[in-house]
This record gives C-alpha cells, sequence and structure tokens, in this order.
C-alpha cells in the first residue's frame, strides 16, 4: 500500500466509530427546551452565546472539531505563528515520522491516548460539563476525561507525569484560558509527529463565538523540542442533536499488523 | 534494619480506609499465597506504569553467587503515589529487600507485598493485591 | 469565609506519623468546601448536601470500601442465592478458579462493565449536574454518563460495555437504570457470566457527607433465573482527587495468566 494510502487507511480506523449517524436514535424524548430555534424550528447556532446565572460564558455542550486537527496541529497557524519552530532533533524526528512509514509507533495506534491538546482535534464528539470549580470534559475518543480545575488550585512542581497533563482554568473576560503541564512526553501532538517532552505545557483558550461555534487558540510550550511558544487556532461546532458513544479502542485493535513501525 | 513503626502504622491505616489497591485481574491465577519469597538485591530497572509498577531487580544466587534477574509486579502507581512515593523513589542500583509471593509459573517472577530499602530502612507497601491476610488491607484475594 | 487547605509537603508527613496527611499533594491552595470538626478532621457526619431543587447532591469523590466486591460480587451471599441458569453456573465454575482469567477482559484492559467499575479499587467522581451525572472514573480512566432529564433509551442500541444509563429519584434515592450492554463482561473475577440481556439496577443513597449505600440488582434473564440484589457502600474521600489510570501503557499480565483470549 502507498504510503500516503496508509497514513489515509489509519485516519479511517479512527473515524469509524464515530462517522455514520449522529447517536441521537438511541435516545427518545430528550428534553430540548433550552436550544434557540430559527424559524424554521431548527437549532439556530447563530444565537448569542449563552451564559449562566453568574454571568459567565456558558461553554456546557457537545462539541465537534470542523476538521481532523489531530493529523496536523499545524493545519491552522494562528497569524503570530509564521512556521513550527522545531528544534533541529524535533525537525528531523517529525520527517521521519510524517509520511506515516512509523505509524505504528503512533500511540493512538496502540490505543494510548492522543495527549492535549491532540484529543479534542481527534474526530469524535466531546461534551464539556461545566461546573463551579470545575469542568469536566468526556471524550468519545477512547472514552477519556480530563479535568479542569477553575477554583483556583494551583500544581505542585513535582508531579506523576501522565498523558493528558493537570489541567487548571481561569477567566480572561469571556475567555477561558486553560493551562495544562505534567505531561509524560510519549504523545505525538498530531498523526504526523510533532514531538512533545515532559517539559510540555499547552495553553489553551476556550471562546464560545455564539451558540454554535467555540474557537481554541492553543500555545504550544514545549522548550524540550521547539525553540519557542507556538500558537495554532482551532474551531468546534456544536452538535445539539446527538450525545457522545462508547469508543473502547483496545476492544479489537487489529491495526498494529498493517501499520509500519520506526524498528521495521 | 530501622523501620518507622509510626509510617508503617500510618500506611497501614490508609490502607485500611480503603485507599486502592490496584487489581484488574485474579491475583490467585497469577501468583500462590501459599509460597512466600524474600529477596535482597539490587534494583536494575523501574517501570513506573499502569496497569503495574515493574520492578527488575538482581538477586546473587545462593549457590553460583552469579545474580539472577527478577520481576516484581506491584499495584498501579496512583496507590502508591496517595501514599507520597514518586517515580523517582526507586532507582536502579538502589538496594532493596521485597517481601511477596512466588509466581505460578515457575519464573523470577514475583508479586510484591512490600519493599524496603536498604540504605534508609523505608518501607514501601506495594500496593498489590493479594497476600496480606486478614481483614481490610485492600486483600482481595487469598 | 473559605479556607484554603495547605496540603503537608512530603517530608513533613513522614516525620509525623500523627494524624492521616491530606493525600492530595499534587495539587496546593485546594479551596477547602469539606465540612469539619473541631480538630480540623473531616466531618464524614455532616448532613449530606443538597442541590437548589432539593434533591441530595452525589457529587464528590468516592471510594468503594471493599475490594472484595470485585473479587466476588456475591461474597455476602449465601452460597446457592445465586439464581444461575445451569450454563452460566458451569461456566462460572470453570473460571472461579482463575485458570481462565487471561481471559477476563479486565485483565486485558477493557472496560470492566456495570457495576464492576465501581467495586474496582479507585476512586470515582460524581459530577452531577441538572439533567445529567458525569461518573468520572479513575479506573481505567473511563465515563459514564447517567441522563436525569427524562429521557428514555430506545429499544435497539449499539451494544457497549458500560452500558447507556438513566436515573430518577426515588425519594432520596437516585435509580439507575443501565441497559445495552455486550455481554462480553464478567461480573466479578470469579468470573459470573453476563449477556446482552443484562439490566443492572443501582441504588444510590447518600447517608451523610461521607457515606453513600448501594444496592445492586443484576437482572440477567440470558444467564439467571431471576433477578438478584447485592449491597455494597462507598466513602467518600474529601481531600484527593483522581489520578490518570491508563491501562494499556504497559499491560504485561496476559503473558503470565492462564486461560485463552478474551472471547
Amino acid at each position: 500500500m502507498p504510503k500516503p494510502v496508509r497514513a489515509i487507511a489509519w485516519a479511517l480506523v479512527f473515524s469509524f466509530g464515530v462517522c455514520g449517524p449522529a447517536g441521537a436514535q438511541w435516545w427518545l424524548n430528550v428534553p430540548t427546551s433550552n436550544v434557540p430555534r430559527a424559524a424554521g424550528g431548527e437549532p439556530n447556532l447563530a444565537a448569542p452565546a449563552p451564559r449562566l446565572a453568574d454571568g459567565r460564558p456558558d461553554l456546557n455542550g457537545v462539541w465537534e472539531p470542523i476538521k481532523t486537527y489531530s493529523r496536523d496541529l499545524a493545519a491552522d497557524l494562528h497569524p503570530d505563528t509564521k512556521s513550527v519552530p522545531f528544534q533541529p532533533w524535533a525537525k528531523k524526528l517529525a520527517d521521519e515520522r510524517g509520511d506515516g512509514a512509523h505509524s505504528r509507533d503512533d500511540p493512538p495506534a496502540r490505543c494510548l491516548p492522543q495527549g492535549v491538546p491532540r484529543l479534542a482535534g481527534a474526530p469524535g464528539p466531546w461534551k464539556l460539563v461545566q461546573t463551579p470549580g470545575l469542568i469536566v470534559v468526556i471524550y468519545e475518543s477512547f472514552t477519556l476525561w480530563r479535568q479542569i480545575f477553575t477554583d483556583g488550585r494551583k500544581l505542585a512542581d513535582e508531579v506523576n507525569p501522565t498523558w493528558l497533563g493537570y489541567s487548571t482554568g481561569k477567566w480572561d473576560a469571556d475567555t477561558l484560558v486553560v493551562e495544562t503541564r505534567g505531561f509524560n512526553g510519549k504523545a505525538w501532538l498530531d498523526q504526523v509527529g510533532k514531538p512533545s517532552t515532559e517539559q510540555l505545557r499547552v495553553t489553551e483558550r476556550y471562546r464560545r463565538k455564539d451558540y454554535g461555534h467555540l474557537d481554541m487558540e492553543i500555545t504550544i510550550d514545549d522548550p524540550g523540542a521547539y525553540t519557542q511558544p507556538w500558537t495554532v487556532v482551532e474551531h468546534f461546532d456544536l452538535r445539539p442533536a446527538t450525545d457522545l458513544l462508547e469508543f473502547v479502542c483496545n476492544e479489537n485493535n487489529r491495526d498494529l499488523t498493517h501499520l509500519q513501525s520506526a524498528t521495521d | 534494619m530501622k523501620t518507622s513503626t509510626a509510617l508503617a502504622s500510618l500506611t497501614l491505616t490508609l490502607l485500611a480506609a480503603g485507599l486502592p489497591v490496584q487489581a484488574h485481574h485474579s491475583f490467585a491465577a497469577q501468583y500462590d499465597a501459599a509460597k512466600p519469597i524474600t529477596l535482597t538485591g539490587k534494583v536494575t530497572k523501574v517501570e513506573w506504569t499502569n496497569p503495574h509498577i515493574y520492578i527488575y531487580m538482581d538477586v546473587p544466587d545462593e549457590k553460583t553467587g552469579s545474580a539472577v534477574n527478577w520481576a516484581l509486579e506491584m499495584g498501579g502507581p496512583n496507590a502508591l503515589i496517595r501514599l507520597g512515593w514518586t517515580r523517582n523513589s526507586l532507582k536502579p542500583d538502589d538496594l532493596i529487600t521485597v517481601e511477596g509471593s512466588l509466581a505460578k509459573d515457575g519464573s523470577h517472577l514475583a508479586n510484591a507485598k512490600s519493599i524496603v530499602m536498604t540504605a534508609t530502612g523505608k518501607k514501601m507497601l506495594a500496593g498489590s493485591s493479594g497476600g496480606t491476610g486478614g481483614t481490610g488491607g485492600g486483600a482481595e484475594e487469598r | 469565609m473559605r479556607r484554603i487547605v495547605a496540603l503537608a509537603p512530603l517530608a513533613a508527613w513522614l516525620a509525623l506519623g500523627a494524624a492521616a496527611p491530606a493525600s492530595a499533594q499534587w495539587w496546593r491552595d485546594v479551596p477547602d468546601t469539606v465540612p469539619r470538626n473541631a480538630n480540623g478532621e473531616p466531618n464524614l457526619e455532616a448532613p449530606a448536601p443538597r442541590t437548589k431543587d432539593g434533591k441530595p447532591d452525589l457529587s464528590g469523590l468516592w471510594n468503594p470500601n471493599a475490594n472484595k466486591y470485585l473479587r466476588d460480587i456475591a461474597v455476602d451471599l449465601k452460597p446457592g442465592d445465586v439464581p444461575f441458569q445451569p450454563w452460566a453456573k458451569k461456566v462460572a465454575d470453570e473460571r472461579a478458579d482463575g485458570s481462565h482469567s487471561r481471559e477476563d477482559p479486565d485483565a486485558n484492559c477493557l472496560p470492566q462493565g456495570v457495576p464492576r467499575i465501581g467495586a474496582a479499587p479507585a476512586p470515582y467522581k460524581f459530577v452531577q449536574t441538572e439533567g445529567l451525572i458525569v461518573v468520572v472514573h479513575e479506573a481505567f480512566s473511563l465515563w459514564r454518563q447517567i441522563f436525569t432529564d427524562g429521557r428514555k433509551l430506545a429499544d435497539e442500541v449499539n451494544p457497549t460495555w458500560l452500558g447507556y444509563s438513566t436515573g430518577r429519584w426515588e425519594g432520596d434515592t437516585l435509580v439507575v437504570d443501565s441497559r445495552g450492554f455486550n455481554g462480553k463482561t464478567w461480573l466479578d473475577q470469579v468470573g459470573k457470566p453476563t449477556t446482552e440481556k443484562l439490566h443492572v439496577i443501582e441504588r444510590y443513597t447518600r447517608k451523610d457527607f461521607g457515606h453513600m449505600d448501594l444496592e445492586i440488582t443484576i437482572d440477567d434473564p440470558g444467564a439467571y433465573t431471576k433477578p438478584w440484589t447485592v449491597k455494597q457502600n462507598l466513602t467518600l474521600l474529601p481531600d484527593t482527587d483522581l489520578l490518570e489510570f491508563i491501562c494499556n501503557e504497559n499491560n504485561r499480565d496476559l503473558a503470565h495468566l492462564p486461560g485463552g483470549d478474551v472471547q
């Protein structure tokens, strides 16, 4: 199989669980009275962004990336970032990984987490549940979750490194600024293989533009792999008429026999 | 060997309070609680991972004197993190004494119940399933 | 006025050996939302909190009190109380000595299913909002959703490991119905089977701030001759939080366990 097709094949594997009909048909009698409606009765996605009783933006909802940012995190660079500022070793590694020749080594190919920010840009919706002091985000992808603490707590300097890090969030006017660190350095930032290290710190800026649209500006600050921080932009659409399905990656993961590895 | 009894009783208290003891599979299927083993030797490798931490250690063979490498299975990291341990608590070349249960398949594998660090006398309860006997303590296998 | 809990650094904790430390030492300056008694310890007997609409608030980090239910969900019942169908009894007997434990989905880092995931030795957090309770599990870093907004599950759904759950209040008890299972999970380590017909009813009652009763009914007409019920209980963990648990990252067990491949 030619190399570009291999990469596409892998992308298809991950979309199989989430393409096709939305999960709405599993649920009946779902109350939807709080969805703003347009004249024809369909959800009015351009209605103003809702607010909670305390005036804060309401980010609750089921969201889905408008494109598969998990394939290439640099798909939409922020205007302030001209190109990805790789360190030489990181550029070399990204180039080796870039055509899919090592795709078996990509952690999600082994059903390991995509890491942050890749998880939100992976195929499939996620649901943000906003409560005082804590936001929980549940992802359809691999049935993973993240906690974003908004209660003012701080992360200790030394923590056990993880795939998805430890996140705190605070409001900057109507933008939720989420800081995440404590990563294990094993995640690829995207499918084409941008590296990360344990020094990675991710800042995600969530802003709900209107009822149906969420923008996210993401800054990658990893002095172990990049010469300076760099920023990308991602967009998410609200999915008002569906809910998350279960996606258990390792229930029958046959990819590994089909993908190549760096050690082949 | 100096053991901090206060620390030991504290950690036992925490275990009895129901702190996590990792066991996502049957202890008895893999290990024999009736075959306790004590190993003293030098750490060669630490895999601080889920679902189990694995410690590899060189243990001098009584007969030949040369080192045999053993694998010790422990609970997952989270139980130990909650007891204040980190991934750097054990490093290659540390000298340790391990109490545990031998694997049933005859390999150089044991399920670790406790680890005492020779240099400090500090005892690390392994957060592992099984073998502690009695009530509480998170043991769910006999 | 909210107090900020100062979490004792590790060195001081090791020197103390006295009161049990706040164990979430990876978080600092955590606002204190826990009722405390005179000497500063959590008052687990304080009244159970309620939401604005007067319902019990089950939110919190909960820990199963006894690992024994993970091994055998029916350990408190008398022998013979579990109403197996003959085929299910045969399978359970074959699995009980651990000789098939390599086939336990749990050992393969697959979801434990419901209710077994609640008996896993790892805490889980209830995040209760209007219309939805998210259950955030440390065990394998999974989540469940319990919809309390009145929706109903369709008759035909894609079978899953953790099912589809709805909840309603009966007095102060949250009654959770779960269906839509894939029939692949073992109810416990000794191997009680499930089928796609499994319907689990969990009844959660938060007795006070720190204690929750849980009554579980297993209603699986594919494997048992009638529904059967067990009781468990949970304790709140006030001074710690969830950790990540990615089972797949280094699962070496399969090479050591007896048995075949997961079905």
